[in-house]
């Protein structure tokens, strides 16, 4: 009954769906073959040669040439003529004029007070109470670099030192951190930073030796060491300087020491050594003394150096202050042969003392000539005052009394004529105006803590605001000067000559 | 001629003048007491200075000009005479 039925399927075609696929089309390119060609030469013989120019001096545009032959410009003589009666005329009423007394205008800010910016210590030598020994700024101002040491040592240490700088500009400044330590085999008894190329810093250690060092080197920032030679000190280095030698844009090292040497020496970078270039010997008999002083020592007979001062004015003298309180003016181009015999030295040594001024009564620890007067320079040592003298007199002009115990470090402000600051054995660091009619500091920067001394102290030259005082706890404090310390009054260059003119009685 | 330098001889002798410069419509020096690069920076910072002191007089007044200018600084003077605009402008330091 039930059968099984097939049907035929029904397709329905769809209206809108029509094939995806579009055009399609292809075609094929190959580029024409490549040739190429090879062919082999090769150098015969080889020169080489190099060029360099020697660093100049800006150059100036030519004047309109005065040629006296040439008849004048058309209309100067009659401009002149014109001109000249009311030149004359305000000029004269200018010399006379009172106006502007005492007016001062100041553009910035200024700040009134001393503050402290920064204390800076390295955690090993805190540990091992190293004392600061000396502190220097780099050309740019914005590094200082600080060595340790100790300054209350009389017999030879072995101890190892450091050196430690700190940039003041970058911003991850860490006080308790040095950016950049080095170490050193024997405590660093003088600093001094190369003064135009900031990498490099001379140093003068308690063993005599000399160091160069390079701080742009990362593996060893060693540039250049005297090593323990003939030519070398033996006795500590306590002041180390750059000179200009002959040649224009090179510097030499000077180093003096407490065994009476005071040595000139070239960088031999290649070899990292250096080569002798000048020797002094300051030798008792050979030192011009006063008539004053007439006292004769028996013992040894040389004179050992503590401080030196090179003249920024004058680039054949400079100032020795030595152990038993003298002070002479050297030269650097004297002849004479100095009186000791030399021991296997390659340069003959000389004696550079040409003038010796009143001594002092205690060893001289620091000179600085002053950098706007040609004539004056400020000296201080264990009797602790402070002496102005004259280059050209033996008595100083004028003593002041720093404090009760020593003068570790005098120097002259970079920017006003009258003031220097000077660093005590009591920790604090007098700055004085010789413009002020009294003879008490005009500013006095105590350091917390006592019982501890400051023991040098160095003026910034490019920020002339700072100020970096090193102590014998081993901390370095950055202090801010005030405005009135930092900025030159009009009559101030007219009054540090008529100081620098008085006659000492 | 040396009238020209009887003049300068003049000026220079009086009390606190550093130095003069003698300076042409250019702005170029023509004549000089200071040393070279001195006289060439000094040229050209006052010329423009003096430029525009002379424009500011006689834009307030047309028939007004510039007779002198005084630079007055802490450390020192700078006294302008100008010349007639053709012509040269004088400079002196005290």
């Amino acid at each position: 009954m039930f059968t099984d039925e097939a049907l035929d399927s029904v397709s329905v075609r769809s209206l809108w769906r029509k094939s995806q696929q579009s055009e399609q089309e292809s075609r094929d390119c190959q580029t024409r073959a490549v040739h190429s060609a090879e062919a082999g030469i090769q150098t015969v013989f080889t020169t080489l040669s190099c060029t360099q120019t020697e660093p100049q001096d800006q150059a100036t545009e030519q004047l309109l040439q005065q040629n006296h032959n040439e008849p004048e410009p058309l209309g100067l003589k009659d401009f002149l003529q014109r001109v000249e009666e009311a030149v004359i005329r305000e000029l004269v009423r200018n010399a006379r004029s009172h106006a502007f007394d005492g007016f001062q205008v100041n553009w910035g800010d200024r700040s009134q007070l001393v503050s402290c910016l920064h204390c800076l210590q390295h955690p090993i030598t805190q540990e091992r109470g190293l004392h600061v020994t000396s502190v220097s700024w780099s050309c740019t101002g914005s590094v200082i670099a600080c060595a340790y040491g100790r300054i209350d040592d009389g017999n030879w240490s072995t101890e190892r030192s450091y050196v430690c700088m700190w940039n003041l500009d970058r911003r991850g400044l860490s006080p308790s951190q040095a950016d950049l330590v080095i170490d050193v085999p024997t405590a660093v008894t003088a600093l001094c930073y190369h003064p135009s190329q900031p990498a490099l810093i001379a140093g003068g250690l308690y063993s005599g030796e000399v160091v160069v060092w390079d701080t742009s080197r990362t593996q060893d920032p060693v540039l250049a060491l005297t090593g323990m030679s003939a030519d070398s000190h033996r006795e500590p280095v306590y002041q180390v300087a750059w000179v200009p030698l002959q040649k224009k844009g090179e510097f030499g090292v000077l180093s003096a020491s407490s065994g009476g040497r005071v040595l000139v020496w070239t960088v031999d970078s290649d070899q990292g050594r250096f080569i002798l270039n000048a020797a002094y010997a300051l030798v008792q008999q050979q030192v011009s003394h006063s008539s004053s002083v007439s006292f004769k020592a028996r013992g040894s007979s040389t004179v050992g150096v503590t401080s030196l001062a090179l003249s920024p004015w004058d680039s054949d003298t400079f100032l020795v202050g030595s152990e038993g309180g003298l002070l002479l003016r050297c030269s650097f181009s004297s002849k004479v042969p100095a009186a000791t015999p030399s021991d296997g030295q390659s340069v003959t040594l000389r004696a550079p003392a040409v003038f010796s001024f009143r001594p002092h009564s205690g060893p001289i620890h620091s000179i600085h000539c002053s950098p706007f007067h040609r004539n004056l320079f400020v000296s201080a040592g264990t009797d602790g005052l402070a002496h102005l003298h004259s280059l050209l007199q033996a008595n100083p002009l004028l003593s002041l009394r720093v404090s009760d115990s020593y003068v570790f470090q005098v120097q002259w402000s970079p920017t006003r004529p009258l003031v220097f600051a000077a660093a005590t054995g009591q920790g604090e660091v007098q700055i004085f105006d010789l413009g002020h009619r009294s003879l008490r500091p005009a500013a006095t920067i105590e350091q917390r803590g006592a019982g501890q001394a400051a023991s040098c102290l160095s003026f910034n030259c490019q920020n002339p605001h700072l100020l970096a005082v090193g102590n014998t706890d081993g901390t370095v404090g950055v202090w801010q000067l005030s405005a009135d310390l930092t900025e030159q009054s009009p009559r101030e260059s007219s009054q540090l000559e008529q100081i620098a003119n008085q006659v000492a009685e | 001629m040396a009238e020209v330098e009887e003049t300068l001889k003049r000026i220079q002798s009086q009390k606190g003048v550093q130095g003069i410069i003698i300076v042409n419509s250019e702005g170029i020096p023509i004549k000089t007491t200071l040393d070279n690069s001195s006289t060439v920076q000094y040229a050209g910072l006052i010329h423009q200075l003096v430029m525009k002191a002379r424009s500011t007089v006689r834009d307030i007044d047309p028939q007004n000009d510039l007779t002198f200018l005084r630079v007055r600084s802490k450390k020192n003077e700078i006294m302008i005479a100008p010349g007639e605009s053709k012509k040269s402008n004088s400079l002196s330091g005290f």
